[in-house]
C-alpha cells in the first residue's frame, strides 16, 4: 500500500516545550499521574517476573548512549526573528562524540543544542551537518567540556538493518514528551515502507531517497532522533515520525542508511546529491499499457520544466528502462527510492544515460546532472520593516511556474511595522525593491542596510498569484 | 425581509393584503418597527393621501417588472434559477442582472426561460428566449413571447427629464418594487427608503438606509419617475457573536430578495439599446492587459501620481502587446483622460475593464503609463477577444464520467502556458465516483495525451474519447494530465 500523505497527517516526533501536551502532563500530576504511576509499577512488576534474566548487557550499554537533546532555535515565521525551544532524542554513535538525531530536531536554525547524557549531565553540542532528505542530522559533543568536567559517555553500535524481518522485536528509546530514557517495545511492522513528503521536515522535502522501517513500538513526540534497536541493543533505525491519531504506526530511517549519511555528514558537513528533474511513479498494473515485461521499467510521471531531463527531451509518460545500462524495476512504490538514489548518488555534473521507452520507440538520452537543491531557500528577517522572508530557490521557482529564482517569499509580517502597514502579507513574492530586481539575498540585504542607515520610503513590488502590486515601506 | 428561497416564513398572518404591502416584514421584527416609525415620522398626518398616491403609481409601474425562471442543464442535473427583470421596450425585451448566471455555464445550457407576471397564478407563465449578455453593462437580455406584450409597459415610459435623475440627492425619499417568492405567485410589494450615500463604483450608485427594491427591479421618486435599478449582491458587514466565536466573527450578509442599493437611471437608460447580437454577447472588444492592480494612496504619492493601476501581464498576441505596453507598467490615463480616483481602490479595475468594453472593435485605445518614472503613451486598435470559456465546445462522456471542454485562450492564461502549447482539452466536469474520478481526474485538469497520443485539437480528442467509450472490449484508457506545473499519468479502468 502506498501511504497517501494528503489524506493522513504525519507528525514529526519532536516535542515542543510550549505545547499543550507537556502542560497537561504537569497539570494532571496530583491524581491522574498517581494512577498512571501505579499502572507503570504493576507493568514493571509483571515484566520483571516474566523476564527474570533481564535485558542483555549490550542493551543496557545502548541505553547509556541515548541522549536527550534540548534545542533552542530561531524561527522566521512571524515577521520577526523569534526563538523557540523543543526536545528531541539522539544516540551517540562514535567514540569521538558524534550524535545521530533527526534533521527536524537539529537544523541549521538551532542556536543552542544541549545534550543530556545518561549520567544526567548536560553538555553543549554543535551541529556538524544535516540532511533533510533523509531526516538526519549529526551533532558533535563539546569534547573540551567533557574533558574539563571529566565526564564519560559510551557509544552505540549499529546492526544490519537490511536483515530485519517483519515481526522482529525492536525497542524504541528516547525522550517522548520530555520523559527521558523511555523504552518502548514493538515489532518491525514493515521493513520497506515508502513515503515521500514534500514538506515533511519542517517545510523541507524528505523521503525521496530512502525507504522507512515501520514499527508498532510506541513513538511519541520527543522520540524523534532516538534509536530503534534490537534486543541486543544494536541500532537498526532512527525513530522519526508517526501517524497522528493512529495506534502505533511509527516510522524510522533504516540504520544502514543512517550510517551512510552520518559518514557523509561527518566528512563533508552535508550530503551532495545529483538532480535531473524527473518525478517517478510506480508502474503498478500499467505494464500492459506500456507493453512492458513484468518487473521492468519505472514511469516518469512528471518532468520539471527547465530541468536537465526536460532539456534532454524527456517527457511525462515516458518509461525509464535503464540507468547507464543498469535495468530498472519500479513496479512498486517502495522500489522508487533506490532508483532515485541511483541517480542522486552520481557526482554532480556527470552524464547519466537513461534508456527510455516512449510509445513503441526505445532510445537513450544523455542527461547531465545538476546539484540537488531544496525548494526551501535561505530565510532572513528585516527587523525594522517587521518582515521575514525566504529566498525563492531554483526548485521553488520550477514548482511554482516562476520564470526564474528572482524574489523573496514573505513568511510573515509584524503587526504595526512598515511591511504590515503597507499591506504585505504571508505568501506574497517580493520581486523588486526600489526598482532593483531581487536576484539574490545580498541585493535585499544591501537595500535594507541603506534603509537602516537612513530610513526613507521604500518601493516594493510584489506578486501574489502572478498579480503584481506595489507597496510603500514607510519609516 | 425574507429571501425568496426561505418560503417557510409567511408574511403577516393577521394582516389584510394592503397591510402586507405597506409593511412587508413579519410583525414584531425590528425592521418592520423601524420602517413603520420612519414612515410615520416622514409623512405624519399626510400619510393617508400620500400613501394612496404612491399606491396608484406602484400599480401602474408593476407592468414594467416580471419574474424570470430558467433552468441550467448540466451533465447530471437541471437546476432552476429565479430572478427578477425589468421590461425595456414594447416588444417584450427584459433585462436582468449579470450575476444571475454562473460564469461556468455556457448559454446552450440555459434552458426553458419562463416569465411570470407579478401576482398572477404561476401556472400562467409565458415562455421567453434568451438573447445574450452585453459585455459593457453585463446585463442579460431575454425576449418574452408575444402573447404577453400587451401586459407589459417599458420602464422608459416612466423616465423623467434628464435633470430629474441627475438630480438624485442624498436624503431623498425613494420607493421601489419587490416581488415575493414563486410559491406566493411573485406577489408584488412596495419598499421605501431614503438615500444615504452616493458612490461611483464605477457606475453611479445610490445606497439607501434600508432595502428599497428587489434586485434588478426599478426604484422611483415620489412622483413615480424612474430613478434606477436595484443592484443584486449588495452585502453588509456584521460581526456575528456565537458560542463558536465568542469574540465575534466578521460575516457579510446579502439579502437575496431585496437590496438597499440601486444604479442610477443615467447608467441604465442610455445603454438599453446594447442588445446582444448573439447569445455569446459578441462582439467583445479585447485589449489584452491582465492582472490589473490599483495603487494605494501611499504608492501613488510616492510615484507622484493621483492614482494608477499596475498591469501584471500583457497577453501574448493581444493589441496591448502590439502597442508596446509592458508588464509592470502603471496606467495613469486612458484615452487622454487621467484616471478618476474611485473608492475603494479595487473599483479602479472595474473602471478600466469597462472603459475597454465601452469601445467597439477597431477603435483605437490610447493608454498613458508610468514606466521607470517616465510617462509613455501607447495605443492599439481593439480586436475581437479570443474564444471565451462560455463559447468553448464541450461534450460529456458518461461512461468515462467526465466532460471534455475545448481549450481556449483563457485556459492558457490560467495555466500560464505559452500560446504554442495551447492544445489539449480541459476536464470541465468530473462525475463523483465515476471511472475518471476514481482514477484521480479532477475538475480543470488539462488533458494533454489520451492513450499516449498527444491531443492536437478538440475534435480529435472528442473522436478518440467517443471511440474509447464505444469500444465495449476496452479495459482501460490512460490519460496524461497537467495540474499546476506537474503532470500525471492517470489510468481509467473501464471494466
Amino acid at each position: 500500500m502506498r501511504l497517501d500523505l494528503e489524506k493522513v497527517v504525519l507528525f514529526a516526533m519532536r516535542s515542543h516545550l510550549n505545547e499543550r501536551t507537556s502542560v497537561n502532563l504537569s497539570k494532571c500530576a496530583s491524581t491522574t499521574l498517581r494512577w498512571v504511576l501505579l499502572g507503570v509499577f504493576f507493568l514493571a512488576v509483571g515484566a520483571l517476573s516474566a523476564q527474570t534474566t533481564g535485558m542483555p548487557k549490550s542493551f543496557n550499554e545502548l541505553l547509556n548512549a541515548v541522549v536527550r537533546i534540548d534545542v533552542r532555535e530561531v524561527s522566521y515565521d512571524t515577521g520577526v526573528k523569534r526563538f523557540s525551544a523543543g526536545v528531541g532524542s539522539g544516540v551517540i554513535v562514535s567514540k569521538t562524540g558524534l550524535i545521530l538525531t533527526n534533521a527536524h530536531v537539529a537544523s541549521p536554525k538551532a542556536i543552542e543544542l544541549l545534550v543530556t547524557l545518561s549520567s544526567l549531565e548536560r553538555v553543549g553540542a554543535k551541529l556538524v551537518g544535516w540532511d533533510h532528505w533523509t531526516d538526519l542530522a549529526l551533532l558533535q559533543l563539546d569534547l573540551d567540556e567533557i574533558k574539563r568536567r571529566k565526564l564519560r559517555f559510551t557509544h552505540a553500535l549499529f546492526g544490519d538493518s537490511d536483515k530485519l524481518y517483519p515481526g522482529q522485536v525492536v525497542y524504541a528509546v528516547g525522550t517522548p514528551h520530555g520523559l527521558t530514557r523511555t523504552v518502548t517495545r514493538g515489532i518491525i511492522s514493515n521493513n520497506r515502507r515508502y513515503f515521500q513528503d514534500n514538506r515533511g521536515v519542517r517545510g523541507y522535502e524528505t523521503g525521496e531517497f530512502n525507504t522507512w522501517l515501520q514499527t508498532d513500538a510506541a513513538i511519541n513526540p520527543g522520540n524523534s532522533g532516538g534509536p530503534l534497536v534490537t534486543e541486543k541493543g544494536a541500532v537498526i533505525g532512527i525513530s522519526s515520525r508517526g501517524y497522528l491519531g493512529a495506534n502505533n504506526l511509527g516510522f524510522a530511517i533504516p540504520g544502514n542508511i543512517a550510517r551512510r549519511v552520518a559518514d557523509g555528514l561527518a566528512h563533508d558537513g552535508s550530503i551532495t546529491r545529483s538532480y535531473i528533474g524527473i518525478v517517478p511513479r510506480e508502474l503498478l498494473d500499467l505494464e500492459g499499457f506500456y507493453a512492458l515485461a513484468l518487473n521492468e521499467g519505472m514511469l516518469i510521471n512528471s518532468v520539471d520544466p527547465g530541468s536537465p531531463a526536460a532539456g534532454a527531451g524527456l517527457r511525462a509518460g515516458d518509461v525509464l528502462l535503464a540507468i547507464d545500462g543498469q535495468r530498472v524495476d519500479g513496479r512498486f512504490p517502495e522500489q522508487l527510492p533506490p532508483i532515485q538514489n541511483a541517480i542522486a548518488s552520481r557526482p554532480v555534473g556527470s552524464t547519466v544515460v537513461l534508456t527510455v521507452k516512449r510509445g513503441t520507440e526505445t532510445r537513450d538520452y544523455s542527461v547531465v546532472t545538476e546539484k540537488l537543491e531544496s525548494q526551501v531557500g535561505e530565510e532572513l528577517a528585516f527587523e525594522k520593516w517587521g518582515l521575514t522572508v525566504r529566498k525563492v530557490s531554483k526548485a521553488y521557482a520550477r514548482n511554482n511556474q516562476l520564470p526564474d529564482a528572482t524574489g523573496l517569499i514573505v513568511l510573515g509580517v509584524q503587526a504595526g511595522f512598515p511591511a504590515a502597514v503597507a499591506g504585505l502579507s504571508h505568501g506574497a513574492i517580493i520581486t523588486s525593491i526600489n526598482q532593483q530586481k531581487i536576484t539574490s539575498v545580498d541585493v535585499a540585504r544591501k537595500i535594507y542596510s541603506a534603509y537602516e542607515a537612513k530610513p526613507e520610503p521604500t518601493l516594493v513590488e510584489a506578486q501574489r498569484f502572478f498579480q503584481v502590486s506595489l507597496y510603500i515601506l514607510k519609516p | 425581509m425574507k429571501s425568496p428561497s426561505t418560503s417557510v416564513s409567511p408574511p403577516a398572518k393577521s394582516g389584510s393584503d394592503s397591510d402586507r404591502i405597506s409593511a412587508p416584514s413579519a410583525p414584531g421584527t425590528r425592521p418592520f418597527a423601524r420602517r413603520l416609525l420612519t414612515a410615520c415620522a416622514l409623512v405624519g398626518l399626510a400619510l393617508t393621501s400620500h400613501a394612496a398616491e404612491i399606491r396608484d403609481l406602484w400599480k401602474e409601474r408593476l407592468k414594467s417588472v416580471v419574474a424570470i425562471e430558467f433552468f441550467t442543464e448540466t451533465e447530471l442535473d437541471r437546476r432552476p434559477t429565479v430572478i427578477f427583470g425589468t421590461v425595456i421596450d414594447r416588444e417584450g425585451t427584459v433585462v436582468f442582472s449579470g450575476a444571475a448566471v454562473n460564469a461556468r455555464s455556457t448559454p446552450t445550457e440555459l434552458k426553458d426561460f419562463r416569465v411570470y407576471l407579478p401576482g398572477e397564478n404561476v401556472r400562467n407563465y409565458a415562455s421567453a428566449t434568451y438573447i445574450g449578455q452585453d459585455v459593457f453593462t453585463t446585463w442579460h437580455y431575454v425576449k418574452v413571447a408575444e402573447s404577453l406584450w400587451p401586459s407589459l409597459v417599458p420602464i422608459t415610459n416612466f423616465a423623467g427629464p434628464a435633470s430629474t435623475t441627475t438630480g438624485v440627492q442624498l436624503a431623498q425619499d425613494v420607493w421601489g418594487i419587490a416581488l415575493r417568492a414563486k410559491d406566493e405567485d411573485f406577489t408584488p410589494y412596495i419598499l421605501s427608503a431614503r438615500i444615504s450615500l452616493m458612490q461611483t463604483i464605477p457606475q453611479r450608485t445610490a445606497v439607501c438606509m434600508d432595502d428599497v427594491a428587489g434586485p434588478g427591479l426599478p426604484v422611483f421618486d415620489s412622483k413615480g419617475v424612474f430613478l434606477g435599478l436595484g443592484m443584486p449582491g449588495f452585502a453588509q458587514s456584521y460581526l456575528q457573536f456565537s458560542q463558536r466565536s465568542p469574540s465575534g466573527e466578521q460575516v457579510a450578509l446579502v439579502n437575496i430578495g431585496e437590496t438597499g442599493a440601486f444604479q442610477l437611471a443615467d447608467e441604465i437608460l442610455p445603454y438599453l439599446n446594447r442588445r446582444p447580437l448573439n447569445v455569446y454577447g459578441r462582439s467583445v472588444p479585447w485589449f489584452g492587459w491582465y492582472g490589473l492592480q490599483p495603487t494605494d494612496p501611499e504608492v501613488a504619492a510616492h510615484l507622484k501620481i493621483d492614482i494608477g493601476v499596475v498591469v501584471s501581464e500583457v497577453l501574448a498576441g493581444s493589441p496591448a502587446e502590439k502597442s508596446g505596453l509592458q508588464p509592470r507598467d502603471v496606467v495613469v490615463a486612458m484615452d487622454g483622460k487621467p484616471l478618476p480616483r474611485l473608492k475603494p481602490d479595487r473599483v479602479m479595475v472595474n473602471y478600466l475593464v469597462r472603459e475597454v468594453a465601452r469601445h467597439a472593435i477597431g477603435d483605437v485605445v490610447k493608454v498613458t503609463v508610468l514606466r521607470n518614472g517616465e510617462r509613455v503613451d501607447v495605443a492599439a486598435k481593439l480586436v475581437e477577444e479570443p474564444k471565451l470559456f462560455r463559447e468553448a465546445e464541450r461534450k460529456y462522456f458518461d461512461k468515462l464520467g467526465f466532460t471534455a471542454r475545448e481549450f481556449v485562450y483563457g485556459d492558457g492564461i490560467m495555466r500560464r502556458a505559452p500560446v504554442a502549447e495551447h492544445q489539449g482539452v480541459i476536464a470541465h466536469f468530473v462525475k463523483a465516483n465515476s471511472p475518471a474520478a476514481t482514477a484521480g481526474l479532477v475538475t480543470d485538469d488539462w488533458i494533454k495525451e489520451i492513450d499516449g497520443t498527444p491531443v492536437k485539437s478538440y475534435k480529435e480528442a472528442i473522436d478518440q474519447l467517443a471511440a474509447i467509450q464505444a469500444d465495449s472490449s476496452r479495459a482501460e484508457t490512460v490519460l496524461l494530465i497537467r495540474r499546476g506545473g506537474d503532470t500525471q499519468v492517470l489510468r481509467i479502468k473501464l471494466k
